[in-house]
């Protein structure tokens, strides 16, 4: 770069600037197809295949893999692979999938299914119920840390002796049976040692895995052989992009097609230009909540932990920080949930004084209150905004609280771990599906170990009632119990349900989302 | 961003000339500071330092202050800059968050200058110490300053600590490569040759005759190493590794405003100003400074 | 000269190795296990110690070196523990992304300042040199993921002519035209700040350069005084110019960080960040001793040219 100057400007020195200059404009000249035109697409006509960019906040953590943790392994999930069947986004109503019929025997602890027999692996090897029988074991090993285990694990008879039809026997009756069959993936036994290592994932579902560069990108292709048909797409291209920021950017200047971590204030800003759509997925909704670990000191005492929940500011966190796109609740269920309750939800109101009046009781008592950390992801802007709201909240009723931003995957193990050392702030899932699959499964809840280390007899034995029902059999008198322990322990305060949402160019058509908040990409196609 | 962390970069002869006498050498650099371009480089970062010491008097609210029902408001008079997506006043965060950078650019600096100057003065006497500190200073100069900032956090966590520890790792080897230079050039001088023959001691020699030839570059170095910080600690407030939130610090305001600058334009402005104030402020009077030394 | 060499050979071979043991020591001090890391939290003390075992974490510090060190021979690296993949091809892949950007930027920074220098000292106007000085100083005083940020808004999203981030889909050489868009951005925020250092540098040189006796000489000779700029003063400005080059590689590489951060761009930078912050061993010594082996490596080549262009120096092995 620093070579000599070329020897014929030495003699017209003043056409060294302008060489120079002309070399960059013959530079651009050249450069005739524009990286940003050939990005853009407008004629509104249906492109044939295509392959989908999407921009996704987390990597995938191969260990990880069957637990919902990271918007990469949904789209991972939800494209490789296949379940039993499908519950629709908006109801608890199973729909066939690999399974073509199902039926439950009287007393609610047999479940036989008929499988489809024109299924394949990706690696050509066809399905059949054994491949079912290795999905709920590897479930239910509690290495996976799936949050769903404890359920797998109550699967205890397997009967495969017709390749394409399968009986599970349980323990006891599982009102959420079917809660199960529809989030576990069909996995493929011979390639498992290959999935640990992050390496192959072959499933039945409508792309195929092609490759990983951890950190960067993940891509999928079509699975001509997909038995609901070929999918539109070519393939998916998923970009890990950890900064919502760029994310946007990037979609704004069509370098992706479908972005899946922004603020809602980015998806609200989208959703005012024409170029982008936001959709926004009800039925598959989060929770985000503050969770206490129960056994620090200051925490024990559950006024303190009530006190905390007088002091979230649950309707300024859905204005100002959700934009609107939530509700603000205390207990975790959605109004269609039938553990809904009105009255329990209403429970904790924004009430500072209230608050006061408990902390300034329990500190009567001998309780003392140190400094707490409260730690959440630092990724997603929408943590960071509430952790704050609720920092500047709680200093007022004299409660201090230092702010512990960390990785959202260091966050997860955590939580997994039951780890947190005072508070944390996070979003769960499940209360849109079976009560009992939150109450028995999600990491924060599950009354056998959750992450708050909360132990309590009459709150495990109302978690275990619902569970131990046939499906659709729960008594509401059960709910109404387990919702009376939920909030006599207090020890995850909800804040809001949270309406999903992502953002996509309008050159993307029919973007589906299943209850999981996995994309459905089999039926999506482009225009040009 | 990091450009002079390593060298200043303008040619100039390290070696001053002995001999010189001191006071109007002095004089020469005071006028250089009241003088032109000086002279705006010591109104600049007297402006920022008297914004950052009066803050709190002159904010019109407290920096994590959430104020009820201002969210995003754009500026007007009753927030001058605007507020946050938290309803914090940002002219109010941004008088505060200059105070973390006058720690980071007049405590851990002069920190870092200081131990730099010290540990190159003692050890380049014996050829030994030489080449082990030599060696210590390139290696940990062979780390890019924010790789340096990424490694450090990893033991201290984030925070403010951890900036100013980070800036004293990286002017540490910067000023005592410096002094270094001085006191090599200073030695082959003949009249120090002929103090040693007389018997002084190196520490005489090192007190009478190096630090007082050594100080007008680094005076010079000082000011660099300066904007350096400023950036460093912007840098780091970037990437999540400076202040914690809710404190503000003109990094953090800065990425908080670059976050919201589609909706929210205004709102980096004022950080930016600053940064961008106390940089140049800094930058003017290393560069009359050093011409002054050259004159 | 052979004496001289070898003795910044010899000096350069002590702080990399120096430098090895420091960072790998370094990196066993970082507060977090990475076996808890990848076992999980389930796992049993047994799991554990077969996971401590299988990474050789169980060895004596100095076994674990010698073993590194091997491996880092035979370019076998092993996989990483956190981060996916193999560490070689983890690395190489940011490494291609990061060498194309910073050479780019590097590229920019050199011409750019070549031409700016010249002109400010061949035309030697009033208003040319304060609106360089103005820019340089602008330049050198607007942090670098500002200036990145605004590039991103004004020419990616207010007028998108280029695109905001990311590395071209294509590749970079399948089509160098879209590639060479996709650099524009990153680049000219990356080379701003060296841009602005080495044109100070230069112009300062070369005004040096001009008040040697001999081209008071060539002036008096009759030779027009910008040919005496292009062709002799710049070609002896030029050598210490390379020097200062290559302690802008450095910084460069730094910066690459935050750049890589605002433009998505999967290079060396962001490969740093990530390996530390999950405690991937693997990844993080080799990038830290890459780092040390750049700056190494560039310092000696800046000696051995100035060597090799200045007598002075050759022969009497002062650097």
């Amino acid at each position: 770069m620093s070579t000599p100057v070329p020897a014929p400007v030495r003699r017209r020195p003043i056409r060294l600037a302008g060489v120079v200059v002309a070399l960059l404009t013959l530079l651009l000249a050249t450069a005739c197809s524009s990286a940003v035109d050939e990005l853009k697409s407008s004629s509104g006509k249906r492109q044939e295949g295509g392959i989908l960019r999407v921009g996704a906040l987390q990597d995938i953590v191969p260990a990880r893999i069957f637990t919902n943790s990271s918007d990469a392994i949904n789209v991972l999930i939800g494209s490789v692979y296949d379940s039993l069947i499908d519950y629709p986004r908006d109801s608890l109503d199973p729909k066939p999938s690999l399974a073509t019929s199902w039926k439950l025997s009287d007393d609610g602890t047999q479940l036989h299914l008929q499988l489809r027999d024109d299924v394949t692996f990706h690696s050509g090897r066809p399905f059949t119920s054994k491949d079912v029988e290795f999905s709920i074991k590897t479930w239910a090993d509690p290495t996976w840390t799936v949050q769903l285990q404890r359920t797998a694990a109550a699967v205890t008879g397997f009967d495969t002796t017709d390749p394409h039809a399968i009986t599970l026997t349980f323990a006891h009756p599982l009102s959420n049976i079917f809660d199960l069959l529809d989030m576990l993936p069909i996995i493929d036994k011979d390639t498992i040692g290959q999935l640990r290592e992050g390496k192959a994932f072959v499933g039945t579902g409508p792309f195929k895995f092609a490759s990983w560069s951890p950190g960067s990108k993940i891509s999928f292709t079509r699975n001509d052989d997909y038995w609901r048909g070929k999918p539109a797409l070519d393939g998916i291209d998923v970009s890990v992009i950890p900064d919502p920021q760029a994310q946007v950017a990037q979609l704004r200047a069509h370098q992706l097609d479908l972005i899946l971590g922004a603020s809602y204030r980015d998806f609200q800003s989208l959703g005012k230009d024409k170029q982008f759509q936001v959709n926004q997925w009800n039925g598959a909704e989060g929770q985000v909540y503050v969770g206490t670990n129960v056994t620090n000191p200051a925490l024990s005492d559950v006024r303190v932990r009530q006190a905390i929940a007088y002091a979230l500011d649950r309707k300024r966190v859905v204005d100002e920080v959700l934009r609107g796109a939530g509700v603000p609740i205390s207990t975790p269920w959605p109004s269609y949930s039938p553990a809904y309750d009105e009255k329990a939800n209403a429970t904790y109101d924004y009430d500072l004084t209230k608050a006061k009046k408990l902390v300034d009781e329990a500190k009567a008592d001998g309780v003392k209150i140190p400094k707490l950390p409260l730690t959440y992801p630092a990724e997603n802007p929408i943590y960071g905004a509430i952790a704050q709201i609720a920092q500047a909240d709680l200093a007022k009723v004299g409660i201090e609280v230092e702010l512990d931003p960390q990785e959202q995957a260091q966050v997860i193990q955590q939580l997994i771990g039951a780890k947190f050392p005072a508070l944390w702030i996070l979003s769960h899932g499940y209360a849109n599906w079976t009560p009992s699959t939150l109450a028995v499964s999600a990491y924060p809840f599950n009354a056998d170990h959750n992450a708050s280390l909360y132990s309590d007899p009459t709150y495990k034995a109302a978690a275990e009632k619902v569970w131990e029902a046939k499906p659709g059999a729960v008594d509401p008198a059960d709910y109404a119990a387990l919702n009376q322990a939920l909030l006599k322990g207090s020890f995850l305060l909800e804040i809001a349900i949270t309406l999903p949402q992502d953002a996509s160019s309008t050159t993307v058509h029919d973007l589906g989302q299943t209850k999981r908040g996995e994309p459905i990409l089999y039926d999506t196609y482009l225009t040009k | 961003m990091t450009a002079s962390v390593t060298e200043p970069l303008t040619p100039v002869p390290v070696g001053p000339v002995p001999g010189d006498p001191g006071p109007v050498r002095a004089n020469r650099l005071r006028h250089a500071l009241l003088h032109g371009r000086g002279r705006v480089g010591v109104v600049l970062v007297g402006l920022v330092l008297l914004l950052g010491v009066l803050g709190p008097l002159l904010a019109p609210y407290g920096p994590t202050e959430q104020i009820q029902g201002a969210n995003l408001v754009g500026p007007g008079a009753g927030h001058w800059l605007g507020t946050d997506e938290l309803n914090r006043d940002i002219l109010s965060r941004t008088l505060y968050g200059i105070r973390v950078d006058l720690v980071v650019v007049f405590a851990a600096v002069p920190v870092g200058a200081a131990l730099g100057v010290l540990l190159g003065l003692v050890t380049s006497w014996w050829p030994v110490t030489d080449v082990i500190a030599q060696r210590a200073f390139d290696l940990l100069l062979a780390f890019p300053a924010l790789i340096l900032g990424i490694l450090i956090t990893a033991f201290l966590g984030p925070g403010v600590f951890t900036v100013a520890v980070v800036i004293v790792a990286i002017e540490l080897p910067v000023f005592g490569r410096l002094v270094r230079t001085s006191v090599r050039t200073v030695r082959e001088m003949p009249f120090v040759e002929a103090s040693q023959v007389v018997g002084a001691t190196p520490w005489w020699v090192l007190r009478k005759h190096v630090l007082p030839n050594s100080l007008e570059p680094l005076t010079v170095q000082l000011a660099v190493s300066m904007s350096v910080a400023v950036f460093v600690e912007g840098a780091m407030s970037f990437l999540g590794l400076g202040v914690r939130p809710p404190h503000p610090s003109l990094g953090s305001l800065i990425k908080d405003g670059v976050r919201l600058l589609h909706e929210a334009p205004f709102f980096a402005a004022g950080p930016l100003t600053i940064v961008v104030a106390l940089v140049l402020g800094l930058l003017l009077i290393s560069q009359s400074l050093a011409e002054a030394r050259r004159a | 000269m052979t004496r001289y060499l070898l003795s910044r050979l010899g000096s350069a071979l002590l702080v990399t190795a120096l430098a090895s043991v420091g960072i790998f020591a370094l990196i066993r001090l970082v507060p977090g296990d990475p076996v808890s890391v990848l076992a999980g939290p389930d796992a049993t003390a047994e799991s554990r110690a077969a996971i401590r075992a299988e990474l050789g974490l169980d060895r004596p510090f100095w076994s674990q070196y010698v073993h590194w060190i091997g491996d880092l021979a035979r370019l076998d690296l092993g996989p990483s523990y956190k981060l996916g993949g193999d560490v070689g091809s983890l690395i190489s892949d940011g490494a291609l992304n990061t060498v194309v950007l910073t050479l780019f930027a590097l590229v920019l920074a050199a011409a750019g300042a070549i031409v700016a220098s010249t002109a400010a000292v061949v035309w030697d106007k009033r208003w040319l040199n304060s609106l360089l000085s103005a820019v340089n100083t602008a330049a050198v005083a607007v942090p670098t993921f500002a200036t990145a940020l605004v590039l991103v808004l004004v020419f990616a999203v207010r007028f998108p002519v280029l695109p905001a981030g990311g590395t071209p889909p294509a590749g970079f050489f399948s089509q160098p035209d879209i590639a060479l868009q996709y650099l524009i951005l990153p680049g000219l925020a990356l080379a701003l700040p060296a841009w602005a250092a080495l044109t100070r540098f230069l112009t300062e040189s070369l005004r040096t350069e001009l008040r040697q006796p001999y081209v008071t000489t060539a002036r008096a000779l009759g030779i027009p005084r910008r040919r005496i700029v292009l062709t002799q003063a710049l070609r002896n400005a030029l050598p210490a110019t390379v020097t200062v080059l290559g302690l802008q590689l450095g910084s460069l590489l730094g910066g690459a960080i935050l750049v890589e951060a605002v433009f998505a761009w999967p290079g060396l930078g962001r490969l740093v960040e990530q390996g530390i912050s999950s405690r991937d061993y693997p990844v993080v010594q080799v990038l830290l001793l890459l780092s040390v082996v750049v700056f190494v490596l560039t310092q000696l080549v800046g000696d051995l040219i100035h060597a090799w262009l200045d007598p002075r120096v050759r022969l009497n092995g002062v650097s």
